[in-house]
């Protein structure tokens, strides 16, 4: 096996006197999909937070691509934060109902420097296409698009940073079930194409077996099944 | 789940931030009143020497030995710790006028004082019940804008109408002094009614969405009469709002400065404005003091209350009341009040509002001059027009300034509520009369004293809508591209911010230029010949019975000011609210 893209080690996440996440440790090759499987408030969400560092853990380390990133000043993880990208939950949450499409996709473009007036454009263009989304979509505010759209929005933002790894916070839990399956299908399409390693968190088994390689069970902050 | 844990640590800290912004508030204004004598640009000694006796020369030797005496050249911090060891000792110092002590005055004053505020209370509970009742009866339908148009009626001005027409008018009342019941009744009417309509319409607000909410209608399906729901419904209603109703107390010692002035009662708020007036410092920092008490003990009294209604429960978020719903006003109103100002400021601006006319003093309205002329023989119509920007245009700047304060400071969000709470134990008055002592009366005093107290509700609420913001997801997801802290400041949590607070403060714009025209009207404001509309009202006031219209047109421009601040809220509230308001035939 190559050299995990991910690496968790004994996280330990705690608020106030409660144990969110309890010595939780699992790792991720590049290109491969791990599910964090468990009922609500098992942990997972927390766990996905701290692997973003945008918690940092009480105690534990994550390696990612090699790098160790709990000890890290927030000044030295920002050249780093790209190369990670998290999907949320609510669709229409994750993006600023102030911006449209457009702006949110092109934002990360922007922020990291990647921006020029004659080349951003066509990427953003570019990058609503690969989630399948008319380029037109790119005027809407969130408001204006459907639950699923608006996923794949956040979807096309999250690629724009050229990421290696996407954590999908229950992407699909808030979507109807109906289109659920699009979606999923888009995010295992884009696995196949750029390689993305894919940390999955969801709270349902039937999605888990059929989009998962691996799962890890948590139960009350720990992990019960490795 | 999430957000709301991780909030849990921010929230046990901001209590202290706010109480130690309270301690450093409350200490900076006891210091303030403690230093005036040095505060003061004017050099007190000069006071106190023509007060004591009016032959003998200024000269260096005698300015000395009462500088002296004061204990003036020992600097401020010697001062400050002499009159605050006074203080303690309950020494409140002797006046630099009358040479008495300070004390019996105070207490005097206070006595009065507080039985026309009680009358005064009195008739805001009535009025308020009266109000509240037809809310109630019909379960729907809010009396909130005629409440809303009372309780934005300054003071000053509803009693310079009731002493017009009750006392001059009809003679049904004395309208000076202090000598019976029948004295207290005007000036309790004209306290009172402006604080009944804010209880009546806080109250008659909330109601509507309480009655929507579910229990009621569980209630009534299983049988409950009428009047217990709606005796619970008022219990309901009721303890968020004490706070409010504290600061409606507060408002009374702010408002009883110009009713006493205008009915000449003997009270603590006229002994503070003739103090400041004359220099008389000592006096008026026993005044200062003592109001200051009165609102501070209010609060007090206020929070009690509540924790005493709500008990245990007080913690439960869920006890927060439904949003209330705007009052809802035609379009047409607040644009014909706009309309009706806009076109007499701008029939005056045409005019000369300084040229006087010895041969036209006190006339009538006539072709030559539509609205008459004063004391002087100068055009009304061209005093109001030029008024305007006296009154209004400070209230813009003013506002404006209280606006970049706010943005400022409300990502202190404890900071913010500290000096809210501070600031709404203040009213305008206390304040102007403090800073008129200090920096001496003027349009750059009142303004500066209008600023300090309305920066901080705005703070709290851009402080508010921060907190809001930070805790969405979308935020969050900055971060994760690598977003710099000064980038979502600047990109998202500022613009979001920014407007709802902008609109707040342009529905405060209307009260600054009252309070401030409050200001001029106690001579606290601008100076004569400014035409300003407080000024005006209280230059015409002498004359009312000559040249009633005098009076009248800068009363109705500041009245129409009134109903445009609560015609127009409804619409500065945003769209949104606006749209979601079902229409009523």
């Amino acid at each position: 096996m190559s050299a995990p893209l991910l690496d968790a080690r004994n996280l330990v996440v705690r608020y106030g006197t409660v144990t969110a996440v309890d010595h939780v440790s699992f790792s991720l090759a590049p290109g491969e999909t791990l599910a964090l499987n468990g009922p609500s408030g098992c942990g997972k969400s927390s766990t996905a937070l701290t692997v973003l560092q945008l918690r940092r853990p009480d105690a534990g380390e994550v390696h990612f691509e090699g790098r160790e990133l709990t000890t890290l000043s927030e000044r030295e993880l920002r050249p780093l934060r790209p190369r990670m990208q998290p999907v949320f939950q609510d669709p229409y949450g994750s993006l600023s109902p102030r911006h449209r499409i457009r702006d949110a996709v092109a934002e990360p473009l922007k922020v990291q420097g990647r921006w020029t007036a004659t080349d951003g454009p066509a990427r953003v263009a570019e990058l609503l296409d690969r989630v399948g989304l008319d380029p037109s979509y790119g005027n809407r505010r969130p408001h204006e698009l459907s639950g699923g759209e608006c996923q794949r929005a956040g979807i096309a933002r999250a690629l724009a940073s050229d990421p290696r790894l996407l954590v999908l916070d229950e992407p699909v839990s808030a979507l109807d079930p109906s289109i659920r399956a699009g979606v999923l299908n888009l995010l295992a399409d884009l696995q196949d194409e750029l390689g993305l390693g894919y940390l999955f968190i969801c709270h349902d088994r039937a999605v888990v077996r059929h989009f998962a390689d691996r799962v890890v069970e948590m139960r009350d902050g720990r992990v019960s099944r490795p | 789940m999430r957000p709301r844990t991780r909030e849990l640590p921010r929230a046990r800290r901001l209590p202290t931030a706010a109480g130690v912004t309270r301690t450093l508030c409350l200490v900076s204004v006891l210091a303030a009143v403690g230093l005036l004598p040095w505060l003061s640009g004017k050099d007190p000694a000069l006071t106190v020497l023509r007060a004591r006796s009016a032959e003998q020369e200024p000269t260096r030797e005698a300015l000395d030995a009462i500088r002296r005496d004061l204990g003036l050249d020992a600097g401020p911090l010697s001062l400050l710790g002499s009159w605050a060891d006074d203080l303690l000792h309950g020494d409140l110092g002797t006046s630099w006028v009358s040479g008495t002590d300070v004390l019996p005055s105070v207490v005097a004053g206070l006595q009065v004082s507080l039985a026309l505020m009680g009358a005064a209370f009195g008739v805001a509970v009535l009025l308020a019940c009266a109000l509240v009742a037809p809310v109630l009866v019909r379960a729907r339908a809010s009396a909130g804008a005629w409440a809303a148009m009372l309780a934005a009626v300054p003071e000053f001005l509803l009693a310079t109408v009731a002493l017009l027409v009750c006392g001059v008018w009809l003679g049904w009342l004395p309208t000076s002094g202090w000598q019976g019941p029948e004295y207290l009744v005007l000036p309790a009417l004209a306290l009172g009614i402006p604080a009944g309509g804010l209880l009546g319409r806080l109250v008659a607000d909330a109601l509507p969405a309480v009655l929507d909410e579910r229990w009621v209608e569980l209630w009534r399906g299983a049988g409950v009469s009428r009047t217990r729901v709606s005796a619970a419904a008022l219990r309901r209603v009721l303890p968020p709002l004490v706070p409010q109703f504290g600061m409606v107390a507060v408002g009374l010692t702010g408002g009883a400065v110009a009713v006493e002035t205008v009915f000449a009662v003997p009270g603590i708020g006229r002994t503070a404005l003739g103090a400041a007036k004359s220099q008389d410092l000592p006096l008026l920092q026993g005044a200062v003091l003592a109001l200051l008490l009165l609102g501070l003990l209010t609060g007090a009294a206020a929070a009690f209350t509540r924790r005493r209604l709500l008990g245990p429960a007080l913690r439960d978020a869920s006890l927060n009341l439904p949003p209330a719903r705007p009052v809802r006003t035609h379009p047409a109103i607040p644009l014909t009040l706009f309309t009706a100002l806009a076109v007499a400021i701008g029939g005056g601006l045409l005019r000369d509002p300084y040229a006087v006319h010895t041969a036209d003093r006190l006339a009538a309205s006539s072709w030559s001059h539509p609205l008459g002329t004063d004391a002087l023989g100068r055009d009304v119509l061209a005093r109001l027009g030029h008024g305007a920007a006296p009154t209004v245009g400070t209230a813009a700047v003013v506002c404006l300034l209280s606006l970049l304060l706010a943005l400022a400071l409300g990502f202190l969000p404890g900071v913010a509520a500290g000096a809210a709470d501070i600031a709404n134990a203040l009213p305008p008055v206390i304040v102007g009369i403090l800073v008129a002592a200090a920096a001496g009366p003027g349009t750059g005093g009142a303004a500066l004293a209008v600023a300090l107290i309305s920066w901080p509700p705005l703070a709290a609420h851009a402080a508010a809508l921060v907190q809001e913001v930070r805790a969405s997801a979308f935020l969050t997801a900055q971060r994760a591209i690598g977003a710099s802290p000064l980038w979502i400041l600047t990109r998202h949590v500022l613009p979001s911010v920014a407007a709802p607070v902008a609109r707040h403060a342009l529905l405060r714009l209307p009260g600054i230029a009252l309070a401030l025209a409050s200001l001029g009207f106690l001579g606290l404001g601008a100076q004569p010949p400014a035409p300003e509309w407080g000024l005006l009202l209280d230059e015409s006031r002498a004359y009312v019975e000559r040249a009633p219209w005098a009076a009248l047109a800068p009363a109705v421009a500041l009245a129409l000011l009134a109903g445009l601040a609560v015609s127009g809220a409804a619409y500065a509230q945003g769209r949104k609210a606006v749209k979601e308001t079902p229409v009523e035939a």
